[in-house]
């Protein structure tokens, strides 16, 4: 089954893959974390709720305000720098060297983490492996990439 | 010895009597059926997630209504269970609650049981046998290898030196400063390996972060080892180790970074709980916690800017040693510098310490580095 990204079917589909792999999750150890995910389009955004807990995905959402849901961080990323990240998880099978999610946001420019409570941004490291385990198995997906939004003139 | 027992249990007639009795008549005792403690039978509030501490949070077992000051017990003997007349005085250093507790210490011990790996089969070691790196970048490698290698030993030995000194009800923190004890001494072993795989072997330890070490070990007492090593220390570990996961050569290496920034991030939510407990519930300790920074913060920059760590960082980041290379590798160490800087007073505002950033002489230097960084920009 073909998901498209940006969607709430990609992130179910994600969910279901990690459930499917649960022993491997489990293997990591609790993951007890609700982060965002902001996907940045042109002047469209495109933002979701991922729930974690114990060694599950507990729930996936789309939501229209992310700066008003109760997560501990927030992944943020302009549209073709997602897209450059799972096209390369889906080559080579989890992401390469330049394209973890660490990699991505350490330094703000491509990517970034957005958060208000340290505690909270903390969260994004205790649980790495399982975050990174979790955005790789992408690469077991069929994805269609939806087109860039064209950027909008409002105003002009 | 330092302690000897004041009966010589071979030799005495009451205690051989009754034990040659017990065992050829079966008459037991049994008086220990009768011990004055709370009858509990406690369950998984979350089957999914097993039986935790939280869970066994009841009563007199329980750690939410342990008190400041522990006087009942100077033994060995468990939270709730019946401490007979006689036992001896432990004589724990650690006796105040405030010195040890942290919010949601239950929670970090579970988390860290939960999530322990193992250095010799959860690195893909085999798979370094694909990378070739050009010698600048692989002694640079082992260099960073060499320090953190260091680092990690103090940060083994330092919750181990103060496991045996905090008084037994405090279980929890007893267990999970095991659990970080175990956590650093993976990070030790597996820093340790990788350096022994790169061609270069280890590479010269670091006097400035040798005098740091030393400070960290020798802390006066339980609090200021932990505000120093959990929440200071640990604190720009992470930074540093997150910097190291992106500059990493190679995927195996990125792997091996996010498993030690795993333990460490948990080591500094510690500190950062600690940390708030004492400020909300003792606010009177306030000025002797900056106190304690000063020394630390002096002994972190001299440490932090020493060559057998900021020079690795430069080759590494840039890639190489052309001129090109290092002054794309001093841009990203130093803005990887005023990063690890920054989110130290970001944890410490967060903690209850906002005030930390003006009386800093750290904070100072930062601000002054970044100055210096925009105007070059």
């Amino acid at each position: 089954m073909t998901v498209s990204f940006p969607s709430i079917d990609f992130f179910r589909a994600l969910q279901a893959r990690m459930h499917d792999e649960r022993e491997r999750f489990k293997r990591l150890g609790y993951f007890d974390t609700v982060f965002g995910v902001r996907v940045l389009d042109a002047g469209r955004t495109h933002a979701y709720v991922l729930s974690f807990e114990v060694f599950e995905c507990t729930g996936v959402r789309e939501t229209a305000d992310l700066s008003a849901e109760p997560v501990d961080f927030v992944l943020e990323g302009d549209l073709d720098t997602w897209v450059e990240m799972l096209r390369n998880i889906q080559q080579h099978r989890a992401a390469d060297v330049a394209h973890s999610i660490n990699t991505l946001t350490h330094l703000g420019e491509r990517m970034r983490v957005v958060y208000d409570d340290p505690d909270g941004h903390d969260k994004l490291y205790r649980f790495a492996e399982s975050v990174q385990e979790f955005i790789d198995l992408a690469a077991t997906l069929d994805i269609e990439y939806a087109p860039r939004q064209a950027a909008s003139h409002a105003g002009a | 010895m330092s302690y000897l027992s004041s009966v010589d249990f071979f030799e005495d007639k009451d205690f051989l009597d009754r034990y040659r009795y017990t065992m050829r008549t079966g008459e037991l005792d049994l008086s220990w059926m009768q011990a004055a403690t709370e009858k509990v039978q406690c369950e998984p509030q979350n089957p999914r997630r097993g039986l935790t501490f939280r869970d066994l949070d009841v009563g007199t077992y329980g750690f939410t209504n342990m008190p400041e000051l522990i006087r009942a017990n100077r033994s060995f003997a468990p939270r709730g269970a019946e401490i007979p007349a006689g036992v001896p005085d432990l004589q724990a250093e650690v006796n105040r609650k405030s010195e040890v507790w942290a919010y949601n210490i239950e929670g970090y011990y579970e988390e860290a049981m939960s999530r322990q790996w193992n250095a010799t089969t959860d690195v893909p070691w085999d798979e370094l046998s694909k990378y070739e790196l050009p010698e600048e970048i692989g002694k640079a490698y082992s260099q960073l290898l060499t320090f953190l290698t260091e680092v990690e030993m103090i940060a083994t030995d330092v919750p181990a030196k103060w496991m045996g000194r905090l008084n037994a009800d405090f279980f929890e923190v007893k267990n999970f400063i095991a659990t970080q004890a175990m956590d650093e001494a993976r990070h030790a072993e597996v820093f340790r390996k990788r350096a022994l795989t790169t061609g270069w072997g280890l590479m010269r330890a670091s006097l400035s972060n040798e005098c740091n070490l030393k400070f960290l070990r020798d802390a006066d007492s339980f609090a200021e080892a932990s505000l120093t090593l959990h929440l200071q220390a640990e604190g720009m570990v992470l930074t540093l180790f997150r910097f190291s996961e992106l500059i990493s050569p190679t995927e195996v290496d990125k792997k091996m970074f996010r498993l030690v920034m795993q333990d460490e991030a948990r080591h500094v939510g510690y500190g950062m709980q600690h940390l708030k407990w004492v400020l909300d519930h003792f606010p009177e300790k306030r000025e002797v916690i900056h106190r304690h920074l000063d020394e630390a913060e002096n002994f972190v920059f001299g440490g932090g800017y020493a060559t057998e760590v900021l020079e690795p960082f430069i080759i590494l980041s840039g890639k190489g040693m052309k001129q090109e290379n290092i002054q794309q590798g001093l841009k990203i160490t130093a803005q990887f510098n005023l990063k690890q800087v920054d989110e130290y007073f970001e944890r410490l505002d967060k903690c209850g310490l906002p005030e930390r950033r003006e009386r800093s002489k750290l904070a100072q230097i930062n601000e002054m580095t970044r100055a210096v960084i925009a105007a070059q920009a």
